[in-house]
């Protein structure tokens, strides 16, 4: 977590807010990056002592601070040395507990059994450690722009380590947010629909009924990233920053460095049949993970949309019970039970054993063995009768 | 309120009966049973950290019970869970029916060796059992607070979550825990999560997995526990369910708030005694020597222009608002251009006075006047105790030096084939470090807790054994204030209970 001195935000009332880098900042950011790539090869320390000092150009003390931070995770590459370090160490300490001789004389007198020069053993000596390391080049060159947005998200993800609970009103991707706050043991509860959003998620955790807490911030800046494939967002987090309750906002558009995409499908199984859908029905669009349904007092996320596209109220949810298990298979079941939906069609997978009493009476059945076929759903719903 | 379906642990629906062991019928003291046999039983469920109580009668006033809140996100009751005791005593009185949380699994009896103890030890642990097995005991490092805790852990014959601060010490109780108890002993931290009866972890892994480690422990017992009381990771300590805990430390937090905070954690101060009540008898008897050094003209110069930058600024500040801390001193200068050079000043000073030129002086003395003794150097950051190193060919024991050369450095020290090491901070706190007799200490960041864990590292008694700590303490300069204050962590404390 980044420490607060390198925080570059303001607080206004109840508000704090991050300063992001912008294109005003691009460049003394080229001119950061400049000096990092000069020193690549060179020891770590020197780069150090090198960015202690000012840059050629203007550069906001802070912002600088974090983009240096930003850069140093690159983890430097350990350096070269005619003699392992820990073996030079081990011979050169031991040596010099072992005689009376001079510093001077303990070296000379390792370094000619090793074969090696009085230098070249000073230099291994403490050759592994991190300001002796040698600085790294990313993998990809960065560019000034995603240097600021690293920066960016870096900040966000320092001041929701800061947060207790997160509140964020979303369209599109909602089942990836969902899935993240499971995966990292946060308490995901889903308010009232806004709007156009999809669904207002509430995020914190457990303990945070009893504290204030810093122990979910961590999990709650992963979403971050993934807020990007979110079509539109809004999220406010309440944070606990200076010692004062403050409100963090983000929105769709904020210059914040994205995660890769998420995975478009869970399994093959989906992949296959959107692909044989889609060929098949060109009349059809199939819309992958549409909006959630409520059932009951929970949401639930449908695998794909069917839409006809001269007539959009023709509009079927479709689920595929694939590799499941048991307990899943009933529970899933049972919430569609729940739903009361007369638009859907599960896909089920024959060796799930599912028993007819256990599946909605309203909801189209298609058994499938290894792959879902594509010619039977859309035979189902050409003629299947639609209630929209 | 909708609950997404995608989070199935919410505890709706989410009954998970393997988890729960017994069904308390609490005998009744002259009133009817609560509930029905048929009615639905209230359930108490370990929720990461917390205790999720379902289905409760409806005349349990839960919101009366102690650390119980409603928690609308779940529609259920929750406590932290080190509220759990007080919790299941208070349904247990009022004759209330419910499943329990899985009881930890105990540690096998026949694998435990005894553990002999002092009779300081022995007085600390009565003490630490009177107070119902809930306390902090304070005892000078080198006094044997890891063998006053495997003891805890064999008599009391509960399974064990061990917390110490560091890598190192992770090892080093997993070591030593195996030498008195033949079964496994677990390990959180350093990229290993094994769960056994008796487990060690790091405060950061305890502070990251008490959410699935805090329902499988009787006891707690907290190594070096004056790193809690103020810090964030105190939520570590109400994560757990353990009744029984059990703080070592050799430094006791002074500080009203912390104390407080801690007594709430972990229990009060049940037994202390500082390294001048066990001197010369369970511990070596101690030399300090303080040598006052000069600067040379040229770093007296650069230090009197770099604290005038650093004092106008200071000075302001504190005529403003005598009572801030230090804290708040870097808080606000970190905000101005002028505040940012005080701070830059203040830290090449802290880099000047770390290793003077008189300092460098008076250690070749020293070193050369104790060759054949055991020498434990101690600098104020790894800068001076690489230079130390590369001058005088002594190895440095730093954060930057692996796990597994340390303990070859540190048995290389024990063997006596290495004699002389150099540190800033890793031989401070907590580490096993063989038997010295000369402490130097070059500069010091910390202040009294430190300079009480350095000094005790020589206090391991021997036949005929004197320790010698030689402070280098550079005049008018920051230092001397700074070396006084520290000095005050050795006084006589309280010989109580002994």
């Amino acid at each position: 977590m980044l420490s607060d001195d390198l925080l570059s935000c303001s607080v206004a009332g109840a508000l704090v807010v991050p300063h992001f880098l912008k294109e005003h900042d691009h460049p003394w950011l080229r001119a950061l990056l400049e000096e990092h790539e000069r020193f690549i090869g060179r020891p770590q320390r020197e780069l150090e002592a090198r960015l202690r000092e000012p840059l050629p150009c203007q550069s906001p003390p802070r912002k600088l601070r974090l983009a240096i931070q930003v850069l140093s995770r690159f983890r430097p590459s350990p350096r070269k040395t005619a003699v392992p370090p820990r073996r030079a160490r081990a011979l050169v300490f031991g040596e010099a507990a072992r005689t009376l001789a001079l510093p001077h004389n303990v070296l000379s007198a390792v370094a000619a059994s090793l074969g090696v020069t009085h230098e070249d053993l000073q230099d291994s000596l403490f050759g592994d450690l991190p300001g002796e390391r040698l600085v790294g080049a990313p993998a990809q060159p960065f560019s000034t722009t995603e240097l600021a947005l690293r920066s960016n998200l870096a900040l966000v993800q320092a001041l929701l380590c800061r947060a207790t609970v997160v509140r964020i009103e979303v369209e599109g991707n909602t089942r990836t947010l969902v899935r993240h706050a499971k995966w990292r043991g946060l308490i995901c509860t889903v308010a009232e629909r806004s709007g156009a959003a999809d669904a207002t998620l509430e995020l914190s955790g457990p303990f945070v009924l009893f504290r204030h807490t810093r122990l979910y911030g961590r999990a709650l800046g992963e979403l971050v990233p993934l807020l990007a494939w979110c079509p539109r967002f809004r999220l406010r987090a309440e944070c606990v920053f200076q010692g004062r309750r403050l409100s963090l906002q983000l929105g769709t558009g904020d210059p914040i460095f994205p995660a890769s995409a998420p995975r478009r499908y869970d399994s093959r199984l989906e992949e296959r049949f959107a692909r044989e859908f889609r060929r098949l029905a060109p009349a059809w669009d199939v819309i992958r993970e549409p909006e959630p349904i409520t059932a009951g007092d929970t949401l639930v996320f449908p695998d794909f949309a069917l839409r006809h596209r001269s007539d959009p109220a023709r509009k079927w949810l479709l689920e595929i019970v694939g590799f499941w298990t048991p307990d899943y298979v009933a529970r899933k079941l049972a919430l569609y039970r729940g739903a009361h939906l007369s638009n859907l069609i599960l896909c089920i997978d024959e060796d799930r054993n599912c028993a007819e009493a256990d599946l909605p009476p309203e909801a189209l059945v298609v058994w499938f063995r290894r792959q879902v076929d594509a010619v039977t759903v859309l035979r189902m719903v050409e003629t299947a009768h639609c209630p929209g | 309120m909708v609950v997404p379906e995608a989070y199935p642990s919410l505890g709706i629906g989410s009954d998970r009966p393997s988890q729960y062991q017994k069904v308390w019928r609490a005998a009744m003291k002259g009133g009817a049973r609560q509930n029905s046999d048929h009615a639905p039983i209230m359930k108490l469920r370990f929720d990461r950290g917390t205790i999720l109580l379902t289905d409760p009668s409806k005349d349990l006033k839960l919101a009366e019970a102690p650390g119980v809140l409603w928690d609308p996100r779940v529609n259920a009751h929750r406590a932290p869970a080190s509220r759990y005791p007080a919790l299941k005593r208070w349904l247990l009185e009022r004759g209330a029916r419910f499943e329990d949380i899985t009881t930890p699994p105990r540690p096998m009896q026949e694998a435990w060796s005894d553990v002999d103890l002092r009779s300081y030890q022995e007085a600390a642990l009565s003490a630490w059992e009177l107070g119902h097995r809930r306390g902090v005991v304070a005892l000078p490092t080198g006094s044997g607070k890891t063998r006053l805790a495997l003891a805890a852990m064999h008599r009391t014959r509960l399974s064990a979550l061990c917390l110490v601060p560091t890598r190192v010490l992770l090892d080093q109780w997993v070591r030593e825990i195996s030498r008195v108890y033949r079964g496994a002993v677990g390990c959180y931290g350093d990229g290993v999560r094994q769960r056994a009866p008796l487990t060690v972890a790091t405060f950061e892994s305890a502070y990251r997995h008490m959410d699935q480690l805090g329902d499988r422990f009787d006891l707690l017992i907290v190594d070096e526990v004056h790193h809690f009381g103020s810090g964030l990771r105190d939520e570590a300590l109400e994560m757990i369910v353990a009744e029984a805990r059990l703080g070592l430390t050799a430094t006791p937090p002074r500080d009203a708030g912390a104390v407080a905070r801690l007594a709430e954690l972990m229990g009060p101060t049940v037994f202390e005694l500082a390294v001048a009540d066990l001197a010369g008898g369970f511990l070596a008897s101690l030399d300090a020597i303080t040598l006052y050094l000069d600067l040379t003209p040229a770093e007296r110069s650069a230090y009197v222009s770099l604290a005038t930058v650093f004092n106008g600024v200071y000075a302001d500040f504190r005529r403003i608002a005598p009572d801030v801390s230090w804290a708040d001193f870097n808080h606000h200068a970190a905000r101005t251009a002028e505040g940012r050079r005080a701070l830059s000043s203040w830290r090449q000073m802290r880099r000047l006075l770390a290793l003077t030129h008189a300092k460098r002086r008076a250690l070749e003395a020293l070193l050369g006047r104790h060759r054949c003794s055991r020498v434990l150097i101690f600098t104020a950051d790894n800068e001076a105790a690489y230079a130390i190193a590369r001058e005088h060919l002594v190895m440095p024991l730093t954060c930057d030096i692996g796990r597994q050369e340390r303990d070859d450095v540190l048995e290389r020290f024990r063997r006596g084939d290495i004699r002389t090491l150099v540190s800033a901070r890793v031989l401070n706190e907590g580490l096993d470090v063989p038997d010295a007799d000369i402490a130097v200490i070059v500069g010091g960041a910390l202040g009294e807790r430190e300079h009480v864990q350095r000094v005790g590292r020589l206090l391991r008694p021997s036949e005929g054994k004197r320790a010698v700590v030689y402070e280098l303490v550079t005049r008018n300069t920051i230092e001397v204030g700074q070396a006084r204050r520290r000095r005050q962590g050795l006084v006589v404390r309280r010989s109580a209970q002994l």
